[in-house]
C-alpha cells in the first residue's frame, strides 16, 4: 500500500526581496515497508522536504503540492489540526540538528518517557508510570546504551554527540511509527555503531513494516540500507529510481559527479591526492541559472541546456537531463 | 618538519551531581602525542571515548586536570585563549550553534579580522571575499544570517571563520560529515592544498575511516579515554594492535 504520495511539492519563502522557491515540484512516494534514500548537494532542500512532510516549517514558508496523501487520505483537504494529529501519530522524525530533537533543559530520561505514547502501554493506569520507565529502559538497550541509569539522569550537554544521537533514535522509534524520517541520523557515530543502529532500523523495517526515508551524505549507508533513491539538486528532483541501479549507472551528470567524489567508490586513489569534485558551488536561490540548474557547473552542458529539462522516464528510473549518460562511458 | 604541538599525559575528569553524591567520569586519561606542522593527525574512537574532550582541552574551552601542552616547543596555558586563538582554530560538529544568529556572516568575519589582525578596512574586505570564495561561498552569502544556510553550508561558514586568520593548526571535530560528498571533496582538496602551500597542520576527529585513510599521516585511536593505538595511518590500518582497533578497521573494509 502507498503510505506517502506527494506530487509536485513546492516550498517557497516570503522574503523582503520577494518570493524565493527553495523546493521546486518535487515528487516523492513511499510504500509500506519501503526504504528510500534522499541525497543531494548541501542546501538542495532535503531537510526542507522532510520538515514540510512533518509540518514543522513556520508560517513564512508557503507549501503547495498537486497531491499530498497519507495512507490514501488527502492531507490537503483535512484541517491543519487533524493533519498534525495524524502525522504526529504515524510519522517520526530524527532531526539533523540535535537541538531540535532534544530539550537541553530536561533530563534525557524524562524526554524519552514523554515520547512513549500512553496507548502503547497495556496495563492498569496505576501501572503506567512503571511500564513507561521499563519501556524507556528497553528502548535504550535497543539502541545499544547499556548504562541506562546514568544516561537517563543526564542532561543532553553532559553526553557525547553519539549518545545523543542514540537517544534521538530511541525517541523516534518509541511510538512505533509507520514512517521514520531520519535526517543524517548517525553522523556522530563510528562505523561499528552505525552499522549496529542501521541493523536495528532495518529490523524495525522488516518486522513491523516501518518505512524509512533516510537523508544522508554517506552514500555507502544509502547503498546498503535503501531500496530506492531520490537525488535532489538545487531544490529539484534530478534522478530517482532503484538505489543499486542508480549508483551503478547514474543517468544524471550530478549523480555521476556525486558518486565519483566519494573515495570509497574510487579504490585506486592515492592518499592525499585530490578528490574529484564538480567546479563551482550551488547557486543561491535568489540567482538561479536559466534552464537546467546544474548548467554552469555541468561538464556535459550544451546550448540546449538553457531550456529546463523535463523529468523523463526509462522503465522505473526517472531523470531530468537533456543529455543523460545512457551509454556507459568510462571517463 | 618542526614539531608544532606536543601533548603529554593529558587527563580530564568530569563530575556529575547525582543526588548528594558526585560521580566522576574520566573522559581522558594520560594521552600523549605529537603533531608536526604540515601534517595531519586523525583521532578516531567510539562515542564517548573522549575525542571532543581532547579538542576542547586543546582550544581552552575546558581546563585539563593533568598534563602538559607544548606549542612549538614552549609550554602553554591554553586557557589564555586570546593569545593562541589565531594559531589554533577549531570547528565543531554543531557549527550552527557556535554562530551568532543575529549577525550577518560578512559582519562576523569582519569582526574576527578586526579583533585579531591589523588589516585595514580595504584589506579586510579583500580577505573576506577571498576566504568566502575559497570555501565555495558566494559574495552575496556575506549578507546572509546563519539561519538562512543549510547544515552543510553552515559548516562552510564555520570553516571560513576558522581559516580567515591563517592559523597553524586547525582542529576539525566531525566538521566534514555534514557536507555532501562533492562538497566534502572540494573542501578536502582545499585543505590538502593549504597544507602543501602553507604547512597547515590538522587534527581531524572523524568517524569516516576512508577519510582518515585518505588525508591523515598519523592516527590515534582512543578507547575509553586512553590511547589504544597510535602511529602512521598506513601502519595502524595494516597492523592494528588493540582489539577495539581491529574491530573498527574490520567494520570499514
Ligand atoms: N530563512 C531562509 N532564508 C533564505 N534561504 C533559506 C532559509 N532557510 C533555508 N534557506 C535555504 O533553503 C535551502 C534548502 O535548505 P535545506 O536545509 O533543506 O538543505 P539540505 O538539503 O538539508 O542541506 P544539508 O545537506 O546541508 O543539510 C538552502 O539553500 C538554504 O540556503
Ligand atoms: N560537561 C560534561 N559533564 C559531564 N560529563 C561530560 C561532559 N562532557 C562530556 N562528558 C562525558 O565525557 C565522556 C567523553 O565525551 P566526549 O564528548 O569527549 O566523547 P567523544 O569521543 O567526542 O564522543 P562522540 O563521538 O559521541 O562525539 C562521555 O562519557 C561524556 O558523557
Ligand atoms: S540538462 Fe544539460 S546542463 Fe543539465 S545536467 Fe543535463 S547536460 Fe548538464
Ligand atoms: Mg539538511
Ligand atoms: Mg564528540
Amino acid at each position: 500500500m502507498l503510505l506517502l504520495d506527494i506530487k509536485n511539492l513546492t516550498i517557497e519563502l516570503e522574503t523582503p526581496d520577494g518570493l524565493i522557491r527553495a523546493v521546486d515540484r518535487v515528487s516523492l512516494s513511499l510504500r509500506e515497508g519501503e526504504t528510500r534514500g534522499l541525497v543531494g548537494e548541501s542546501g538542495s532542500g532535503k531537510s526542507l522536504v522532510a520538515k514540510a512532510i512533518v509540518g514543522v516549517l513556520n508560517r513564512r514558508w508557503r507549501i503547495t503540492a498537486d497531491r499530498f496523501s497519507w495512507m490514501g487520505q488527502d492531507m490537503l483537504q483535512v484541517s491543519a489540526e487533524q493533519r498534525r494529529k495524524i502525522i504526529g501519530r504515524d510519522i517520526a522524525m530524527i532531526y539533523q540538528e540535535p537541538s531540535r530533537s532534544l530539550d537541553p533543559t530536561a533530563l534525557v530520561g524524562e524526554q524519552l518517557e514523554e515520547a512513549i505514547p500512553t496507548s502503547l502501554l497495556d496495563g492498569y493506569w496505576w501501572q503506567k508510570p512503571f511500564l513507561r520507565k521499563k519501556k524507556a529502559i528497553a528502548l535504550l538497550h535497543k539502541v545499544g546504551i547499556r548504562d541506562h541509569q546514568n544516561i537517563m539522569q543526564s542532561y543532553p550537554y553532559q553526553l557525547s554527540e553519539g549518545i545523543c544521537q542514540k537517544v534521538m533514535i530511541a525517541m523516534a522509534i518509541a511510538k512505533n511509527p509507520k514512517l521514520l524520517i531520519a535526517d543524517e541520523p548517525t553522523t556522530a557515530l563510528e562505523s561499528t555503531t552505525q552499522a549496529q543502529l542501521f541493523r536495528l532500523l532495518a529490523s524495525f523495517n522488516q518486522l513491523k513494516g516501518m518505512a524509512i526515508l533516510l537523508i544522508s551524505h554517506e552514500l555507502e549507508s544509502v547503498a546498503r540500507y535503501t531500496q530506492n533513491l531520490s537525488v535532489l539538486y538545487c531544490g529539484q528532483l534530478v534522478e530517482s529510481g532503484d538505489t543499486t541501479a542508480i549508483l551503478k549507472h547514474p543517468f544524471h551528470p550530478y549523480t555521476h559527479a556525486l558518486i565519483k567524489s566519494v573515495p570509497e567508490f574510487q579504490p585506486d586513489l592515492l592518499p592525499k591526492s585530490p578528490l574529484y569534485a564538480l567546479p563551482g558551488s550551488i547557486p543561491t536561490l535568489q540567482h538561479l541559472p536559466i534552464g537546467c540548474r546544474l548548467g554552469p557547473r555541468c561538464p556535459n552542458a550544451r546550448k540546449e541546456c538553457v531550456k529546463t529539462p523535463n523529468l523523463e522516464r526509462l522503465q522505473n528510473h526517472y531523470y531530468s537531463c537533456h543529455f543523460p549518460l545512457l551509454k556507459r562511458d568510462e571517463s | 618538519m618542526s614539531i608544532l604541538l606536543e601533548v603529554s599525559g593529558l587527563g580530564k575528569n568530569y563530575y556529575k551531581q547525582r543526588g548528594i553524591t558526585r560521580k566522576k567520569v574520566t573522559a581522558l586519561n594520560n594521552v600523549s602525542f605529537r603533531l608536526h606542522s604540515g601534517k595531519t593527525l586523525a583521532i578516531v574512537g567510539e562515542t564517548g571515548s573522549g575525542k571532543s574532550t581532547l579538542a576542547k582541552l586543546l582550544v581552552g574551552i575546558e581546563k585539563p586536570d593533568s598534563g602538559i601542552i607544548k606549542l612549538s616547543g614552549e609550554q602553554v596555558d591554553i586557557s589564555n585563549y586570546k593569545k593562541y586563538n589565531h594559531v589554533i582554530r577549531f570547528i565543531f560538529q554543531d557549527a550552527g550553534r557556535s554562530l551568532n544568529p543575529l549577525q550577518k556572516v560578512g559582519q562576523m568575519l569582519e569582526d574576527v579580522l578586526r579583533f585579531s589582525t591589523i588589516l585595514d578596512a580595504e584589506q579586510r574586505r579583500v580577505k573576506i571575499r577571498k576566504t568566502l570564495k575559497q570555501l565555495g561561498l558566494l559574495d552575496e552569502h556575506a549578507e546572509y544570517y546563519p539561519h538562512m544556510f543549510s547544515g552543510g553550508q553552515l559548516q562552510r561558514v564555520a570553516l571560513a571563520r576558522a581559516l580567515i586568520l591563517d592559523p597553524k593548526l586547525l582542529i576539525l571535530d566531525e566538521a566534514l560529515t555534514a557536507l555532501d560528498p562533492s562538497l566534502r571533496a572540494q573542501i578536502v582538496n582545499l585543505l590538502l592544498e593549504l597544507q602543501q602551500q602553507d604547512g597547515l597542520a590538522y587534527l581531524l576527529i572523524t568517524n569516516n575511516l576512508q577519510l582518515v585513510r585518505h588525508i591523515s599521516d598519523e592516527m590515534l585511536v582512543l578507547y575509553q579515554g586512553q590511547a589504544a593505538d597510535s602511529g602512521l595511518t598506513a601502519e595502524v590500518f595494516a597492523n592494528p594492535q588493540h582489539d577495539y582497533t581491529k574491530k573498527l578497521i574490520n567494520s570499514a573494509l
